[in-house]
């Protein structure tokens, strides 16, 4: 098993243009952005890769949530969970991202496997601390409310408490996806696939095209996904558009 | 303590012979309506949502829990059309205690506690809230305990009022006998100097002893004999009168009331006047 070379030093040597059989003057003398070869490669480079790059990071947010939920309602209920949990979270989201990956590459290898348990790590701290400040957030006037109406301890948690907590856990969920979109073009380089891969090789190669472009729909991924989620929000809180003067 | 969302460290509550300690916590709170100062309506579910939380928990139908709904907010002074789609946080302080109100009766309880319901309220909506939740209340007869820090409106509200102080009970009484003859000091003081004009708020025409109707007295203007003292009193003050002719529901001459006669109704428990029956107790 080798890894490359430190990537950014790779590039700085002179273009070292792959030859792409009849290839356009453009790309030949590298200029910034070659639209035409974008939109050739496009299907066959861009288009796969930037599904991957879906896959891997709603793979990672989505059992990042499920850990990081589950390990927020364990210390709502017991409150000393919380610092274990929190000191865990934060020295995973602490590591460097290339130092993390490497120091996993030596126990599980290269492959995706190893990708995702680097990203999800990255997103506990954020969907823990976003989830707990939800559910603490609830108003003691609430939960008095339903602890007279007769809910039990559990029927508080399922019907008011998490409900309520919904706009913080999805502010969460929103800063932990443009996070991991950004993080999973790191993974390409313990073979993770994804944006991550054309940028690592552009960088190798020089090839401003191909690294705009992968940076770039990167970029655009981000921003995509958080409008998403942001429209998810609206649809799942209805609540909260419709109040006299934000109260 | 009454539903034990505090916990009962001496003594013990009953609520139809059977100690509340005995009772299922989630049942016993079903069974009893909770409005309290910070009202604590549910902001995520709508009102419709907030009131159906008892009935649902009981297991209602949807349908009964909408019809439910209907009915409850209607009687609490709000649209029962448009508002019951909407949240909470679209209501002011007044409306959103409406609601409360509303979904503390949701599953008919036998008892209401009101924790200083209005106390968080501006003062013109509050009256108008007392006055809606009294109407209310003659509708609907039920056991309510209501806490409250305003003497005044103990005395608008209550049946019977309790006077705690430093977590004693110092008196229990109508809010008349409480007017009448105060236990001590610190209750005298509390119910206030004015307390004989309050006394006059909380007894009516037909809580005293009228002059039996004749024939051959002038008329004088009527009112009804469930008048307050203190109107009746303010009509002779503004009429320039000093009787007033007592008039039933079906609008029969009862008897009438001269200035004398309420002076007298008022008159303290140590001297009663001949007729006057009500003698407070401590």
């Amino acid at each position: 098993m080798s890894l490359p070379v430190h990537p950014i030093l790779a590039a700085g040597g002179g273009p070292v243009i792959p030859n792409f059989g009849g290839a356009s003057k453009c790309v030949v003398e590298n200029h910034q952005f070659c639209m035409s070869w974008f939109l050739h490669n496009f299907n066959t480079v861009f288009g796969p890769r930037l599904v991957q790059h879906i896959v891997l990071t709603a793979i990672a947010v989505g059992v990042g949530m499920v850990i990081a939920f589950t390990a927020a309602i364990i210390a709502y209920k017991q409150n000393w969970f919380e610092t274990p949990f929190s000191l865990l979270a934060a020295f995973l989201y602490g590591i460097p991202a290339i130092a993390l990956f490497e120091l996993l590459v030596q126990l599980t290898g290269i492959n995706v496997f190893t990708a995702e348990i680097g990203l999800v790590s990255y997103t506990l701290l954020i969907l823990f601390r976003n989830t707990l400040t939800g559910l603490r957030g609830v108003s003691d006037a609430t939960i008095e409310a339903a602890r007279a109406m007769g809910l039990s301890s559990r029927q508080r948690l399922i019907r008011v408490e998490i409900p309520i907590a919904v706009p913080a856990i999805m502010a969460g969920i929103r800063i932990a996806a443009v996070t991991t979109i950004s993080l999973a073009t790191v993974a390409a380089y313990i073979g993770a696939g994804g944006l991550g891969e054309p940028i690592f090789e552009a960088i190798q190669t020089g090839f401003k095209t191909e690294f705009i472009a992968a940076g770039a729909l990167a970029i655009a991924l981000a921003i995509v996904v958080d409008g998403l989620l942001v429209l998810l929000e609206r649809l799942v809180t209805p609540w909260r558009r419709r109040t006299l003067q934000g109260a | 303590m009454v539903n034990r969302l505090i916990s009962i460290t001496e003594g013990d509550i009953t609520i139809d012979g059977r100690s509340v300690r005995q009772l299922e916590l989630t049942q016993l709170r079903r069974g009893i309506g909770y409005v309290f100062q910070q009202i604590g309506l549910f902001p995520h579910m709508t009102i419709e949502s907030n009131i159906g939380s008892v009935p649902r928990l009981l297991g209602w139908s949807k349908s009964r829990i909408r019809e439910r709904a209907r009915e409850l907010l209607e009687l609490v002074g709000l649209d029962p059309e448009g508002d019951l789609r909407r949240y909470p946080g679209e209501f002011s302080g007044g409306q959103q205690q409406r609601i409360g109100v509303a979904r503390a009766m949701a599953a008919d309880p036998s008892i209401m506690l009101m924790d200083e319901p209005f106390g968080a309220i501006d003062p013109i909506a509050r009256e108008r809230l007392q006055n809606d939740f009294l109407r209310l209340h003659r509708q609907v007869r039920k056991t309510v305990i209501f806490v409250t820090h305003d003497i005044d409106e103990a005395i608008k509200m209550g049946d019977k009022i309790a006077i705690m102080r430093d977590g004693r009970l110092i008196q229990l009484a109508t809010s008349d006998q409480l007017l009448a003859s105060p236990a001590d000091e610190f209750v005298a003081s509390f119910v206030g100097e004015d307390r004989g004009l309050k006394r006059l708020r909380v007894r009516m025409l037909r809580d005293i002893e009228l002059d039996p109707p004749s024939a051959n007295a002038t008329p004088a203007p009527q009112v009804r004999d469930t008048t307050s003292l203190h109107y009746a009193l303010s009509r002779m003050l503004t009429e320039g009168v000093n009787r007033l002719d007592v008039i039933d529901e079906e609008q029969r001459h009862v008897g009438s009331a001269r200035l004398q006669t309420i002076m007298d109704s008022i008159a303290p428990a140590s001297a009663p006047k001949p007729g006057e029956s009500h003698t407070a107790a401590a």
